[in-house]
């Protein structure tokens, strides 16, 4: 009797563990061709937060805390929602809402990353590159003597999240047309630290004015200066046209993505390929 | 010191009390009485859903409020920069980064994180975890009442599966995770699910959380918890050996067995019932949550929260 039960219960175990079994191999063959999916189809992927390593490594080294998400001080980075499949609970950044502006100066994202899937280590290789440079040259006696700032800057201008297009048929500058006002209306909520200016931190875009004979907000307002982005004058048969122009210094950043005024945007970001 | 850890299950029962020495008896009075002496004493389950609620708000108030006390989520935090990590989570990355090579990029504070979480919930008996600080436990265990209720009014069948189910879930996720180089389980996690949808805001995902809360009450009661949850799963095994545990004493036990009824993980209160118990003393085992809920209904005050080994003194 109690042998009889003890099989019963035995064969129980073995049919309900051989369902445990079943149902998790199911979810992975399902993985397995959602990871195929992703890999032949050649849409955009989402762009990942400074210092992401390659898509591939990122989707398992990210364990979805949610720490970038908190540090960031322009609330630039969010989670996926499960709309993103295999990515979800992962950090991405929509630049048109909110662009990454680095005015936390010091990729603070990359750094509270706990796995690595932001890798903090080639930024702190390149400040401390720079500072190095920069002590050859400088006198730290000198009382404006500031590694720290090069060092931010070395460091920003490693990011390489992704790299801007110029869209020409609706861009302003390429159509030979100015901009005046506030680029997306007052009740935008996106902000940043303007790089002309003598902010300390980054503000709301909706308290800005600008006035541009032609506009060139992209070129102004980039955080990491003309490596990246310049404006391309070209005359020729006494006529002037003009083109901003995506250099290799481009990080994907965002900010000129959520300046430009016009709507559809005429910049985007592409983010970067495996 | 062995005695300490060894449940005593393979001795012998000892004999059943007789009835002078059964508590009602020495106090004289009639013994439905006396089993229903403490029937709505909540002490230990309004402290425990405080301590639940107020660290999840604390995790909810950091971010809103940008106080920096407790960051992150229930997979990975700060609390005061210091880190802390999920264990399971971080066994199933540490397998898919020993296979990719990612594991030398790790960064310290991952280690911590897990070092820090293994001896702390070491100490404070593994599965404490989750009756005091999981969001998806929270919900079940109101959830529980429901299925409960039903199954009084004989409106459904209870359906009961071998608690070893879970190692054969535990060891399956783990090769899912490696096989699928992917951290597959925090897709179906109900607890990070739950955690990140109440800081970060909620999702079309907690469609799934409700699928398996309501596949709790029709079918099968606590049936992520006990039989699937590979985190509890891990806090069990980090809780094997731990010092804080109920204890049990078998001459203030009235056989009531009221306890067993409200317990969340009823095996490990195997000793209370009448001619089970192998020794005066006993110790519950690592799936206990220590949730108190049996030290509230115990009407002999049989039950005791104790650190093994102090509780002589």
């Amino acid at each position: 009797m109690e042998n009889q039960k003890k099989d019963i219960s035995r064969r129980q175990f073995i049919k309900a563990s051989a369902i445990a079994v079943g149902s998790v191999a199911a979810i992975g063959i399902g993985v397995k061709y959602v990871q195929k999916y992703d890999d032949k189809a050649d849409f955009q992927k989402i762009l990942r937060p400074p210092g992401a390593i390659l898509e591939d490594d990122f989707i398992y080294a990210c364990i979805k805390c949610g720490l970038c998400v908190q540090i960031c001080p322009v609330q630039a980075i969010k989670l996926a929602g499960i709309n993103q499949v295999l990515s979800y609970g992962t950090p991405y950044i929509n630049v048109r809402n909110q662009a990454c502006d680095f005015s936390c100066d010091s990729l603070q994202c990359v750094e509270t990353c706990p796995t690595a899937a932001l890798n903090f280590v080639q930024f702190k290789e390149e400040g401390e590159k720079a500072v190095e440079e920069y002590d050859k040259t400088h006198d730290y006696k000198n009382p404006g003597y500031n590694p720290f700032k090069s060092q931010i800057k070395a460091m920003k201008e490693a990011v390489k999240m992704g790299t801007a297009i110029v869209h020409e048929k609706t861009c302003l500058a390429t159509n030979g047309k100015g901009f005046k006002g506030t680029p997306r209306g007052k009740d935008f909520k996106g902000i940043y630290r303007s790089p002309n200016g003598k902010e300390a931190k980054a503000s709301p875009l909706a308290t800005k004015e600008f006035d541009r004979e032609i506009c060139d907000l992209c070129v102004t307002e980039c955080p990491i200066g003309e490596i990246a982005i310049i404006m391309d004058k070209t005359e020729s048969e006494g006529k002037v046209t003009f083109k901003p122009k995506v250099l290799d210094g481009c990080t994907g950043c965002g900010v000129c993505v959520m300046v430009c005024p016009t709507e559809p945007t005429s910049i985007t970001i592409e983010p970067k390929k495996d | 010191m062995f005695d300490l850890i060894k449940s005593g299950k393979d001795k012998t029962p000892l004999p059943p009390k007789p009835m002078e020495e059964m508590p009602h008896v020495k106090l004289g009075i009639d013994y439905k009485k006396w089993c229903d002496s403490q029937p709505h004493r909540n002490k230990w389950r309004y402290i425990r859903w405080s301590v639940l609620i107020f660290m999840n708000l604390l995790f909810v108030f950091s971010f809103w409020l940008d106080l920096s006390f407790l960051e992150g989520s229930l997979s990975g935090s700060r609390l005061f920069g210091f880190y802390l990590m999920d264990p399971f989570n971080s066994l199933q990355e540490l397998f898919i980064s020993a296979k990719t090579g990612h594991i030398v990029h790790l960064t310290t504070n991952f280690f911590i994180g897990i070092t820090t979480i293994v001896v702390f919930y070491f100490l404070l008996g593994g599965r404490t975890f989750c009756s005091w600080l999981c969001p998806y436990h929270f919900l079940a265990e109101i959830t529980e009442k429901l299925h409960n209720y039903l199954v009084k009014k004989k409106k459904i069948k209870e359906h009961k599966f071998n608690i070893g189910l879970r190692y054969v879930f535990w060891i399956s996720f783990l090769l899912l995770a490696f096989f699928t180089t992917n951290l597959v389980f925090e897709d179906l996690n109900p607890v990070g699910i739950i955690s990140r949808a109440i800081i970060y805001g909620p999702g079309l995902i907690l469609l799934w959380v409700l699928a398996l809360l309501l596949f709790e009450i029709v079918y099968s009661k606590r049936f992520w918890c006990r039989y699937v949850c590979p985190i509890g799963t891990t806090y069990t095994m980090i809780g094997k050996l731990s010092p804080l545990t109920i204890r049990f004493e078998l001459d203030k036990c009235g056989y009531c067995r009221d306890c067993q009824t409200v317990c969340l993980v009823p095996h490990e209160l195997w000793f209370v019932q009448r001619g089970k118990a192998t020794q005066q003393v006993h110790y519950t085992g690592s799936d206990c949550t220590n949730c108190g809920l049996c030290i509230d209904t115990c009407a002999g005050e049989a039950l005791k929260y104790v650190v093994k080994g102090f509780d002589k003194f």
